[in-house]
């Protein structure tokens, strides 16, 4: 066993050790990884409703600045791709790392991990069009674009002018970062499909990738359902 | 059973065949990785240090021009002498490189690398590779750092600690670009702690050799193990906010600009929150370290493990509530602050124990003075002062008249210096035979301790009587204001000592680098210590060891009745100790 | 080391549960006739209802070492006492 840095990165580690948390290392890393992934959205998060909280006046009330019925639409979107995801786990935990098999219809790993980066892929793009939208009716970070559409939700009083550049500030500050964390699991999620599980690298008796990406993409799941709410509908 | 055949027990990795690249540049191994940053950090601990001698230039004589100010441009130093605009910068990043480029990568990035493996018995750490982009990102953001220094305004102005809406608004600070590249600079330095504390946590946690139970880790992992969970839960606080501050310095969002209904406190909320964690991660892994020597430089067990244990603990959770005294002059809610004063008070509490515990450990000890036994001595009796002007600071009342005066600088000083300083001083010579193989002079080391020592007692007690007497914080020039003319003087003084201080500082970087090629070649076990890192040839091999070593007790078992050396490893075996309760298992 | 199960959850109805669960949000958001006290913390016990069922069934916490859950909750409280503190300038 001469090069030991090369054999530690294992499902079970080589080396004998003392009882950890009965936790793969991969595994507790990405916890610990969600962990500082949690104070980070915290950050922004509670920064969000401190200024709300403390706002010079009232916020615009939902659903008109933002597109609440697309918006539902992606968040139903992501929750199927963290299903698409669950699957994938549970299938290649049960050895199914096939694509899919007619009788009886099973999908298997390579069928449901695809289904995630596609739905994935396509939260994505919904949030950048909404982004486009928005911009383009002149809704920016800094608040309303002077001559927009916005601009005269302001001026007639619809939207408070007083909060219309926090709202601004907050809401692309915190979609977007949480935007450029799913970028970032489609990213690695189509490496993986591409690198391991397109190549029979998985298996029932090694599926940390797997899982190890899923807990990412159920976190991503799970701070979107925070946001929405809080972003869209309250 | 003789100490040498002891050792011979434990069995080292061979020899490893990657091309020098792999092995010393693009290197996944831990103590390679460790090495790195010191070589890294060293040279950052210097740039902060010329960047504080131009400050003491200032303001030992102020408006003089500096000996050596010619190469700088006009805009820092016309004729030499230094411009209110530069002076700023030079407060702001000296602030900032000495404490997130020199004494944090010092303490984590140098010592949790180079010693969680090795002192827990483990081949590397749980993620080579994303332990080397840790190393990457954070030698990336201290050269963002310096480019500073280089864009059109200049570094930053806004203090290390960057409040707004001052840093985010150019035509008020007057730096633009600088300041930016501070936000981004400390984003990717946050992405480097964080991978590493990922890295340290979790190869605490699943990756100990068998017998190396919690109670029987070493204070230096313990310290380390608790730095590492401060630091992945503080700095993505830090990320957040330096991210909203650059998008307020950029894209024009409002967060921190009360007038369009931002708070400006929310900057301070957020920074603190980071900020007061952050110190914590500065002191602890040198209270770890320091425990380890004194322990061997006693011959005598620490005082009350358990305890210490508990206390390293204990400080880390409290020091999430206590954030707020950084803000009693802030204008913020009262009540809040009455609570904050509160918790700093109970704060002091586990850092008092570990004090006892650390003159426990001495009392009656068999003491070695070597070097970084001194050094560490040294630690303990500068940490109380620093920590005594810090009860000053927490009790709210008297914090109105010394906030932002040299008193808060003594205090920081002392513990960063004094303390933190210190110990780095005592374990870089510590474990240079490990890292090496090589001994740095003893003699040398006695002569920069000593020195070090006076001069920097004379630079740093001073700033006290200032503070009482009302000197502020980052002022250019003291004798604007009649009240402190009477104390030119000292401020003289301070200066002219922290010249010799910084002047002595050169011993120490010479018996680095000079010990490096000709220091006397280092035993196995130069100290005679018990840890699992001197089981191994000194420099330790890539992979550490053949097989993990299996623990029998304790990193403290010195002058035990068991055997007739006055220290007894934990590798070692003797006919009485059993293997380890649970059989050695080959996963988890 | 790793205990597979052999049974997982019924992941598909933990879909339909979330998906009611986010009509339920929106119809709630949009009942204007209710004061803020009310809909607010509605909205949040559904949201944090909504976490909770990924964190404990697609993340598997339920089905985790004790640890594991203790480890990913410390960061919560943590958050909590950092916008309470935070919100207290506003309060008085």
């Amino acid at each position: 066993m001469a090069h030991a840095t090369a054999t530690v990165d294992m499902m079970h580690p080589p080396a004998p050790a003392e009882r950890g948390l009965d936790v793969y290392n991969n595994k507790l890393g990405m916890w610990v990884f969600l962990a500082s992934e949690v104070m980070f959205f915290t950050a922004l998060i509670g920064s969000y409703i401190i200024l709300r909280f403390g706002a010079p006046g009232e916020w615009a009330k939902p659903g008109v600045v933002l597109n609440v019925p697309v918006t539902a639409f992606n968040t139903f979107l992501l929750i199927c791709s963290s299903v698409t995801m669950v699957k994938a786990y549970a299938a290649v935990a049960d050895g199914q790392t096939h694509f899919l098999r007619f009788r009886p219809f099973s999908g298997g790993l390579k069928f449901w991990m695809l289904a995630t980066i596609i739905g994935g892929a396509m939260f994505v793009g919904v949030q950048a069009y909404e982004y486009t939208h928005l911009v383009h009716h002149g809704f920016l970070p800094s608040g309303a674009r002077e001559g927009s559409e916005v601009a005269e939700l302001v001026a007639s009083g619809v939207v408070p002018a007083a909060t219309i550049g926090l709202y601004g500030s907050t809401f692309y500050t915190m979609t977007g970062f949480h935007g450029f964390h799913v970028t970032c699991g489609v990213i690695s999620m189509a490496y993986l499909y591409v690198t391991k599980a397109l190549r029979g690298k998985y298996s029932r008796h090694d599926y940390r990738g797997v899982e190890v990406i899923g807990l990412y993409w159920h976190f991503v799941d799970l701070v979107w359902i925070i946001l929405f709410t809080i972003v869209y509908l309250i | 059973m003789t100490t040498v055949a002891a050792t011979s027990h434990v069995a080292h990795a061979h020899h490893d065949d990657r091309s020098f690249v792999r092995k010393y540049i693009f290197s996944t191994d831990h103590k390679i990785i460790g090495i790195q940053f010191l070589f890294v950090s060293l040279f950052f601990l210097l740039v902060g240090g010329l960047l504080a001698m131009q400050m003491r230039w200032q303001l030992g004589f102020p408006g003089k021009p500096m000996p050596g100010g010619g190469i700088l441009p006009d805009t820092m130093a016309p004729g030499g002498v230094l411009l209110p605009e530069y002076y700023i910068q030079l407060v702001t990043m000296h602030g900032t490189f000495m404490v997130f480029f020199a004494i944090m990568p010092l303490l984590v990035g140098v010592y949790a690398n180079f010693l969680i493996p090795l002192k827990i018995g483990a081949h590397d750490m749980a993620f080579p590779r994303i332990n080397m982009a840790s190393f990457w990102s954070a030698l990336l953001a201290g050269l963002i750092m310096l480019a500073g220094f280089f864009v059109p305004d200049g570094a930053p102005r806004a203090g290390w600690t960057s409040y707004a809406p001052l840093s985010a608004r150019p035509d008020l600070s007057g730096a633009s670009y600088g300041q930016m590249l501070w936000c981004v600079s400390l984003v990717f330095l946050g992405l480097s702690s964080i991978l590493g504390s990922l890295n340290y946590i979790t190869t605490i946690i699943n990756n100990r050799a068998p017998g190396m139970t919690w109670f029987r880790m070493p204070l230096s992992v313990w310290a380390l193990f608790i730095t590492a969970i401060l630091g992945l839960l503080a700095l993505p606080v830090l990320s957040g906010a330096v991210i909203m501050l650059l998008f307020d310095q950029t894209i024009g969002t409002h967060f921190f600009d009360p007038v369009v209904g931002g708070q400006a406190l929310l900057w301070q909320h957020l920074f603190w929150f980071f900020g007061h964690p952050e110190v914590y991660i500065l002191i602890l892994p040198a209270m770890g370290m320091v425990s380890d020597i004194i322990a061997n430089g006693s011959r005598k067990p620490i005082f009350g493990y358990h305890s210490m244990v508990f206390a390293i603990v204990a400080i880390a959770f409290l020091g999430w509530l206590v954030w707020g005294h950084h803000m009693f002059m802030s204008g913020m809610n009262p009540t809040l602050g009455s609570s904050f004063m509160v918790s700093t008070l109970i704060i002091a509490v586990p850092s008092a124990i570990k004090t006892f515990n650390w003159m426990g450990t001495m009392w009656r000890g068999n003491l070695r003075f070597h070097v970084p036994m001194l050094n560490a001595v040294a630690f303990v009796a500068m940490f109380v002062i620093g920590g005594l002007s810090g009860i000053f600071m927490a009790a709210t009342p008297v914090d109105m008249f010394i906030h932002d005066t040299y008193f808060i600088v003594a205090h920081l000083h002392y513990v960063l210096f004094g303390g933190s300083l210190f110990a780095l001083f005592g374990a870089i010579t510590y474990w240079y035979p490990k890292m090496f193989g090589k001994l740095m002079s003893e003699r040398w080391g006695k002569v920069h301790f000593w020195l070090t020592f006076v001069l920097y007692n004379l630079v740093f007690f001073p700033m006290h009587t200032l503070g009482m007497a009302g000197h502020m914080r980052r002022i250019y020039d003291p004798t604007q204001y009649e009240f402190l003319k009477p104390y030119q003087p000292l401020n003289e003084f301070i200066s002219i000592s922290a010249f010799a201080l910084f002047a002595v500082q050169a011993i120490f970087a010479l018996n680095f680098i000079l010990s490096l090629k000709w220091g006397k070649r280092a035993p196995q076990n130069p100290w005679e210590d018990n840890g699992l890192e001197w089981s191994l040839p000194a420099p330790a091999p890539h992979g550490n060891w053949e097989t993990v070593p299996t623990v029998y007790r304790g990193p403290y078992e010195f002058s035990s009745p068991e055997v007739p050396e006055d220290y007894l490893p934990q590798y070692r075996k003797l006919p009485t100790d059993r293997e380890p309760a649970r059989a050695p298992v080959a996963g988890h | 080391m790793e205990t597979a199960h052999r049974k997982h959850p019924n992941y598909v109805l933990i879909w339909v549960y979330l998906a009611i669960l986010t009509a339920i949000e929106i119809g709630v958001a949009f009942m204007s006739h209710l004061p803020k006290q009310i809909i607010i913390p509605a909205l949040v016990f559904f949201a944090v209802w909504k976490a909770l069922l990924v964190a404990l069934y697609f993340m598997h916490l339920k089905f985790e070492p004790r640890k594991l859950l203790i480890l990913a909750i410390v960061p919560l409280p943590l958050a909590a006492i950092f916008v309470l503190a935070a919100m207290s300038e506003h309060v008085w």
